[in-house]
């Protein structure tokens, strides 16, 4: 029975120095780091683009972005001579792609957008969140995003007789990113770029593969460099076009970018081996040869608004 | 024998319940507007998932909000929070720290609206910094509601602004903190 009276005696009094504890903020913090956690990453790229590239990045929930982008001819023309600073390097040639989109997120993990590229064409697209890099309750070491685009060419072409199912071409990609460290990202991007239709020829084929890399390294808070590098792995050697003329095209699509985020915008400038701002001919009919210097410069602005008003004020 | 032991075991208890007399909320409600044209509210955030507590007997309070649920209308804003000026990756939480002046545990009991003071230390961004706010609290029914209007200035807590953002943004920062603890 004493024993019992003594054990009861101990346990309240254990029971009242725990309660009667002072610090009541030290009980909060051991309480919040009790908590299990999930820490999803963020901010693994600036843009929602790389480069060319798409990025794993999407436009906030609820947000509209607006981006313009522009391609310029070659960097620099062989025979041209002092014509080429005198157009300041393509940037003054009064040529280049332009590229405005439009796009929003419905939802976290979903992503709708709208461009028109110039040249007549038009392009729309989804790009979906499969997988979240996240430490915590789940360890998840990349982020995985399914980007599916379709592009439609309304341009008064050689055969206007043709199909509008014709005019059609597709972009899919799986965009594997992961964010190593503060400073270092590198992404993964397998893809494939079909077409309703190409020019008869043994070697045109409707379906065309790439493997591309890209990654940033960040400088400060407002600058990163990034790269991209995409191989073509089939498709590209003597081909037919529409004429039934040989053509071959560069494997290669290699280029190397600055990001700068001045809070507002996000301003990117590049260099790189195409000057067509489309996905679908970058990566499948690219005619510049980046070991011949084909370079070209670029530049890329984005802004987004927060459309859906998430914070409430008293 | 037996008696006794109950006896002993209620009174360490009920001791301990007293002792415990602590009122908690985790939903706290935290808005700030860093606009300079304060009827803009572009750059601003709250939270609702501040944790605090309210010990009645000693007017002892703390509160903790973890920066990431602070939450904006630009999800690229949310981001230049958390990864450019707040580092919510070295400094997770807020804290504060302090004593409500003026109040006593009589109020909790009476509805009405009383004005008082806390006096205390706010932790943000690994700086600690001596704080006091007049604090309005309103008791209605089985709820108390702690009202603190107050500002902060940004470089005392070593959070550095660009200068190109530093013209939008107002020279102190004006907070609002709602606290809410259910009485039971």
């Amino acid at each position: 029975m004493k024993k019992i009276v003594s054990f009861l005696l101990i346990a309240c009094s254990l029971f009242l120095t725990a309660s009667a504890q002072d610090d009541l903020l030290g009980g909060l913090i051991q309480e919040d780091a009790s908590k299990v956690k999930q820490n999803f990453t963020t901010a693994t790229f600036k843009s929602t683009r790389i480069i060319n590239m798409q990025s794993i990045e999407m436009t906030g929930k609820g947000n509209l972005q607006f981006m313009i982008s522009h391609h310029f001819p070659n960097f620099w023309n062989e025979g041209k001579g002092w014509q080429n600073l005198a157009q300041m390097f393509g940037f003054n040639s009064g040529v280049a792609t332009t590229y405005l989109s439009f796009d929003y997120s419905f939802l976290d993990w979903m992503n709708v957008g709208f461009a028109m590229t110039g040249n007549s064409r038009y392009e729309t697209w989804g790009k979906f969140r499969l997988m979240r890099q996240q430490t915590g309750k789940r360890n998840i070491p990349v982020t995985i995003d399914y980007f599916a685009l379709a592009s439609v060419d309304a341009s008064d072409g050689p055969s206007p007789d043709d199909l509008t199912w014709n005019r059609f071409s597709y972009v899919h990609q799986l965009l594997i990113g992961r964010k190593f460290s503060d400073k270092i990202s590198l992404q993964l991007i397998p893809s494939l770029i079909h077409y309703n239709h190409v020019p008869y020829g043994i070697k045109n084929t409707n379906n065309i593969f790439n493997i591309g890399l890209g990654g940033r390294y960040k400088l400060s808070h407002k600058t990163a460099l990034t790269f991209e590098y995409s191989r073509q792995l089939n498709g590209y050697k003597n081909l037919l076009d529409e004429g039934a003329s040989a053509v071959n095209y560069v494997a290669d699509l290699v280029s190397i970018g600055y990001d700068w985020d001045t809070g507002g915008h996000i301003f990117q400038f590049y260099l790189t081996s195409t000057t067509s701002s489309l996905n679908a001919t970058q990566l499948s009919a690219n005619q510049n040869n980046f070991a011949k210097g084909n370079f070209s410069l670029g530049f890329t602005i984005n802004r987004s608004y927060g459309i859906k008003k998430v914070v409430q004020s008293h | 024998m037996k008696k006794i032991t109950l006896l002993l075991f209620v009174i360490c208890c009920a001791a301990g319940f007293i002792n415990a007399q602590t009122y908690k909320t985790r939903d706290g409600n935290i808005f700030f507007n860093p606009n300079k044209d304060q009827s803009k509210k572009d750059y601003a955030s709250n939270s609702k998932e501040a944790t605090a507590v309210l010990k009645a007997e000693t007017s002892e309070v703390a509160l903790l909000v973890p920066m990431k649920t602070f939450h904006f209308n630009n999800a690229l804003l949310e981001e230049h929070f958390n990864d450019n000026y707040l580092h919510s990756d070295k400094f997770p939480n807020a804290t504060y720290k302090g004593k409500l002046i003026g109040f006593n545990k009589d109020m909790l009991t009476k509805d009405g609206v009383y004005h008082i003071s806390s006096d205390g230390q706010i932790t943000l961004h690994g700086v600690t910094k001596n704080f006091s706010a007049p604090v309005k609290l309103e008791v209605k029914g089985k709820t108390a509601v702690f009202n603190c209007v107050f500002k902060i200035k940004a470089e005392e807590y070593n959070i550095d602004i660009p200068g190109l953002v530093k013209p939008k943004l107002a020279d102190e920062t004006p907070l609002v903190a709602n606290i809410s603890f259910p009485l039971n």
